[in-house]
């Protein structure tokens, strides 16, 4: 064990497991820790007083120390069960609506709730905003809510960040729920930010798991961060809501039971008096072919492999075949060859198909993280090292111009057609 | 008109990679960059100088280091540059670095009162698209998310047009000043720096404030005034992958097969993909 001048034993950061989360640099009381040019916590010995503080603040691990007499306290026995914050009950799902109905990833989410509110032995609450909703609430309870909580005002007939921003905190002031919910749209996005905001409290981002710590109560987020590299387990012990934003089609969609009763509680809500943005026009996108790629059942999607006009009839075929739309990775939108909406990655869409044929898609790890909900994977690359064959559940090595043709044709046989 | 962009230093997340053997997390070589992102809402802040008169202020919040993203923002023509540096500052979720960033740009506004705020609408490595929404929140801006193009601004009247992006489509929005718009790639091409500006720029002296500068609460910067703590770290779940056929050895006819018939190895996987998949 590493001693200094003075004969303390001092703490050493391994540099292979630091993430540079600089939370050691903050926890430090004597500022000994800085972060290095290479981006990595270093340890000055001379300035280090061998408190251990930043061990036990490391979520990965990464400092070694050891002190004699000291008994190291486990991860476990750290994450000691919380009073957590009284007063604050239920887990709540801010229900987004378009075009008078609420959509899908609300309703994900309104699953996901149920669940986690069983474990917390609450109800599910829905916070609905608008005018003429309040109907939406049915829809609600037939997915597992038990209880609607509806403001309704004129203002509130088209989304604006400031007056939904204000109205969602103040539901979440009256109604004290402990889990607040948001789809990772770009609404539900522009939006927890301000609430998380008004309310001081902690917020994560496109979460991908959210499941009770059994000793604690508390939610465990968990999210992929560093492009996807690493996924982060986040917690929020000591404020409320816990907030938590998922992209839609990572959660399941829950059955819907016709007829399931709740309550329904209006809330009445004065806009602030202050100027507010007007929106002068919508422009919708045209979505060439119709479909929207998360909502398709079957994916063709090109990657930087098949990045090539030429190939686009070829692959638009073979999706005509499967019943499906056509999609890309990042660099075939970067190329300029299909639009944005068409992406699927980390960047791009989250999905999760019947049927995903990955065409040149080599297989980063920030496409990767966006297809865990695929059920079928086929995978047609002339790489046999490419990453994607690793996940894929059937691999081709070839090349997409004579697989995808004798594929094809091999598909519309056995289709009997 | 008194432009304010915030600008991240973040690892260049697309050279980040984990190592098979040890499941850690390889960053030896990899680089620091400026968020592409606030790169480009730098440039847009830029050419609205170009268009409306007025000055561009870039902030970081990071350690040292982090002035390399202020030298660059000078050289894309930013006029002045500050770096927000302190051990209190370290460990900050959103919470904090929204409150840091804004408590800077409310020191910032008793010089000069500040019209628009800048950011990008995520950074590539915590892809949070947070920090924006929180700042607009404390200054009380106007907020304009996943902005394409800035219509018009218009300073007798304190108003501002963009185009943005929304659920479905873009909207066109108009609303009044001081507002705060993050960025989307499309909303400007970011220049190359001119050789003069890239000079001055490494010369330049960096100005540094610390949290006494900011007259900042203690309590609500770094990891004191973040509430989200991280508990772990792991690596993505891994899918449990499935037979691969190569076509050099098997050929494109046996290959195809041999994939459908895995593919049809499940079933009501045929019946499914015949019935478009309706249930």
């Amino acid at each position: 064990m590493a001693k200094n001048s003075k004969g303390i034993e001092v703490a050493e950061i391994l540099q292979d497991k630091c993430i540079a989360c600089q939370i050691c640099i903050g926890e430090c009381p004597v500022g000994a820790i800085d972060l290095s040019p290479e981006g990595l916590a270093l340890v000055d010995p001379e300035l280090c007083i061998g408190c251990g503080k930043c061990q036990e603040s490391c979520p990965v691990e990464a400092v070694k120390f050891e002190r004699a007499g000291k008994k190291e306290l486990s991860r476990e026995d750290r994450g000691m069960p919380s009073e957590g914050v009284p007063g604050y009950e239920g887990v709540a799902v801010f229900i987004e609506v378009q075009d008078g109905e609420g959509v899908q990833v609300s309703w994900e989410l309104m699953g996901k709730a149920r669940e986690l509110a069983e474990k917390l032995s609450t109800r599910v609450l829905g916070f609905l905003l608008g005018e003429g909703v309040d109907h939406i609430a049915r829809e609600a309870f037939a997915h597992g809510c038990d209880e609607v909580h509806v403001s309704e005002h004129e203002v509130l007939a088209s989304y604006r960040s400031a007056p939904y921003g204000h109205a969602l905190t103040r539901l979440c002031e009256r109604v004290k729920p402990e889990i607040l919910l948001m789809g990772a749209t770009h609404q539900g996005r522009d939006l927890a930010g301000v609430v998380a905001t008004h309310l001081k409290t902690g917020l994560t981002a496109d979460c991908t798991d959210l499941s009770i710590e059994d000793r604690t109560r508390l939610l465990l987020m968990t999210r992929p961060t560093f492009g996807g590299n690493i996924m982060a387990t986040i917690y929020c012990e000591h404020r409320r809501p816990q907030m938590s934003t998922v992209r839609p089609m990572v959660m399941k969609l829950p059955e819907r039971t016709p007829g399931r009763e709740g309550r329904k509680v209006f809330h009445e809500w004065t806009p602030p008096p202050v100027e507010l943005p007007h929106i002068v026009e919508f422009m919708g996108d045209a979505l060439e072919g119709g479909m929207d790629i998360v909502q398709s059942a079957a994916l063709v999607v090109a990657g930087m492999g098949a990045c090539d006009p030429e190939a686009f009839h070829l692959l638009q075929e073979l999706a005509d075949v499967v019943g499906g739309t056509l999609a890309c990775s990042r660099p075939v939108v970067e190329a300029g060859l299909l639009p944005y909406e068409r992406q699927v990655g980390q960047t791009g869409k989250t999905v999760a198909p019947k049927l995903y044929i990955a065409v040149g898609v080599s297989g980063a790890i920030q496409h990767l993280v966006a297809i865990q909900g695929a059920e079928k994977i086929v995978a047609i690359n002339p790489d046999p090292n490419a990453p994607i064959f690793k996940v894929a559940d059937v691999g081709i090595v070839g090349d997409y111009a004579r697989v995808i043709p004798e594929f094809i044709n091999q598909l519309k046989n056995r289709m009997g057609a | 008109m008194h432009s304010v962009c915030c600008i991240k230093q973040v690892p260049d997340t697309a050279e980040v990679r984990i190592d098979p053997d040890t499941n850690t997390l390889v960053r030896a070589g990899v680089e620091s960059i400026s968020n592409p992102y606030d790169i480009v809402a730098l440039e847009e802040a830029v050419s609205l100088k170009d268009r409306y008169g007025g000055r561009v202020t870039a902030l970081c919040m990071g350690p040292p280091q982090a002035e390399h993203s202020l030298r660059e923002a000078l050289s894309l023509g930013a006029d002045r540059v500050i770096l927000l540096s302190d051990r209190a500052f370290a460990g900050a979720d959103t919470l904090a670095t929204s409150y840091t960033l804004s408590k800077a740009m409310e020191k910032l506004a008793k010089e000069h009162p500040i019209d628009l705020v800048f950011c990008g609408k995520q950074a590539i490595d915590g892809d949070t698209a947070q920090t924006g929404p929180g700042i607009a929140t404390r200054l009380d801006c106007t907020q304009f998310t996943y902005v394409l193009k800035v219509d018009w601004v218009d300073l007798q009247k304190r108003q501002i047009q963009v185009t943005r992006k929304r659920e479905g489509g873009r909207e066109v929005i108009r609303g009044p000043l001081p507002a705060l718009l993050t960025a989307e790639l499309e909303l400007a091409v970011p220049r190359r720096a001119s050789l003069p500006l890239l000079i001055s720029s490494l010369q330049a002296q960096v100005e540094a404030w610390d949290a006494k500068t900011l007259e900042a609460s203690l309590n609500e910067l770094g990891i004191k005034g973040s509430p989200t703590w991280v508990r772990a770290i792991t690596s993505p779940p891994a899918r449990e992958g499935g037979p691969a056929f190569d076509v050099s050895r098997e050929g494109e006819a046996q290959a195809v097969s041999m994939a459908l018939d895995t593919l049809m190895d499940e079933k009501g996987f045929l019946s499914k993909l015949l019935k478009r998949w309706e249930a």
